[in-house]
């Protein structure tokens, strides 16, 4: 420091304003912290932490065997809104989905999407079947799928289950020009 | 401060005894409140004891020490919406020759002192804190506030000027 950079009368009159300490308790508090040895198991327990988390969130994500597997079996459906008013019993009465339509359901049931799973569960089969085919729609399937799986009925001998599916198919696609070998 | 990252915790005792008092009258008179004080002192002590991990020798510790009250404590000032600015643009009147004086102990001096140093800018109050508390040079007080030297001289000069004013003596 230079010395025209001090001035000893300030310096004296600063040191004589006082000298303050700090407080014992606030001595005793930071020694005692700074006793403290820092903890190595600190990191390598954040990140054991982290991974058993997002194991576990993915194992949540993950589909559940049983639950799919019935979701397979059930009729892959999307559900119409539905009228106010009370189902007759006549319309009750209705058989059920056509063969073909659960044929096609069943085929496509398997790679129907979670969420699609989640709306067939949320409404039992039976209940499906009293409101009759008018109200139900199939699940998607390409029309190439749909014949193979046709054509594999004709191959089981399930002619009629085939036809009934056949005719399903036209209804669906009147303009797509079907082989000859579904027929 | 090397002994104390080794796991020395006595090394650290040596160091606290050594600049409790310097570092808390720097805190108490900077925000001038006790109780802030306190919890910005003891803050500035808790860095420390987190960073032993990191500290290496690249600087005197009291430097180092100085540095991180200087954050903390600018940090207080910007919470508070306040920008430290330099407040003083003209050059700093000229020092006087020392000239041996009675010294200056009388009661209403040390009032008139205490309030002139009380109504200085942060700055140029800082820079004289770091000055007489902790005996840190031009360069020291430079590196610790992260100002050039020329400013840091310049703070300084302004603040001995207006102290010395007020004790009657400009």
């Amino acid at each position: 420091m230079a010395e025209t950079d001090r001035d000893e009368k300030v310096s004296a009159g600063y040191r004589a304003l006082g000298s303050e300490e700090p407080p014992r308790a606030l001595d005793e508090a930071i020694l005692a912290r700074a006793r403290v040895r820092p903890s190595h198991w600190r990191v390598p327990l954040s990140i054991a932490a982290v991974v058993v988390l997002a194991v576990g969130v993915t194992l949540r994500m993950l589909p559940q065997r049983p639950e799919a597997e019935s979701v397979a079996l059930a009729p892959q459906v999307i559900q119409t809104p539905r009228p106010a008013a009370p189902v007759p019993a006549a319309e009750t009465a209705k058989p059920a989905v056509p063969a073909a339509s659960r044929e096609l359901a069943r085929a496509a049931a398997p790679a129907a999407p979670a969420a699609d799973s989640a709306v067939a569960r949320a409404a039992p089969e039976p209940r499906m079947r009293a409101e009759g085919a008018a109200k139900l729609s199939v699940a998607p399937l390409t029309p190439e799928a749909w014949l193979a799986r046709i054509a594999e009925l004709r191959k089981q001998g399930r002619t009629r289950e085939a036809d009934e599916s056949l005719a399903e198919f036209r209804k669906r696609y009147p303009d797509y020009k079907i082989p000859e070998s579904p027929r | 401060m090397l002994a104390y990252r080794h796991g020395d915790a006595g090394a650290f005792e040596t160091l606290y005894v050594r600049h409790k008092g310097p570092l808390y009258r720097f805190v108490l008179r900077s925000v001038k409140v006790r109780a802030l004080a306190e919890e910005l002192y003891q803050e500035i002590w808790m860095r420390v004891i987190e960073a032993r991990g990191r500290y290496s020798v690249q600087a005197k510790f009291t430097t180092w020490l100085y540095t991180i009250a200087h954050h903390r404590i600018t940090d207080h000032w910007r919470k508070r919406g306040l920008q430290l600015v330099e407040a003083d643009d003209a050059d700093p009147p000229a020092p006087r020759a020392y000239e041996p004086e009675p010294r200056a102990e009388g009661r209403q001096d040390l009032q008139r002192l205490a309030a002139a140093l009380a109504a200085l800018p942060e700055l140029q109050r800082e820079a004289f804190l770091l000055h007489e508390e902790s005996g840190m040079t031009l360069p020291e007080i430079a590196a610790a506030t992260g100002a050039t030297e020329a400013a840091a001289k310049s703070r300084l000069r302004y603040a001995l000027a207006k102290l010395r004013e007020a004790m009657g003596d400009g």
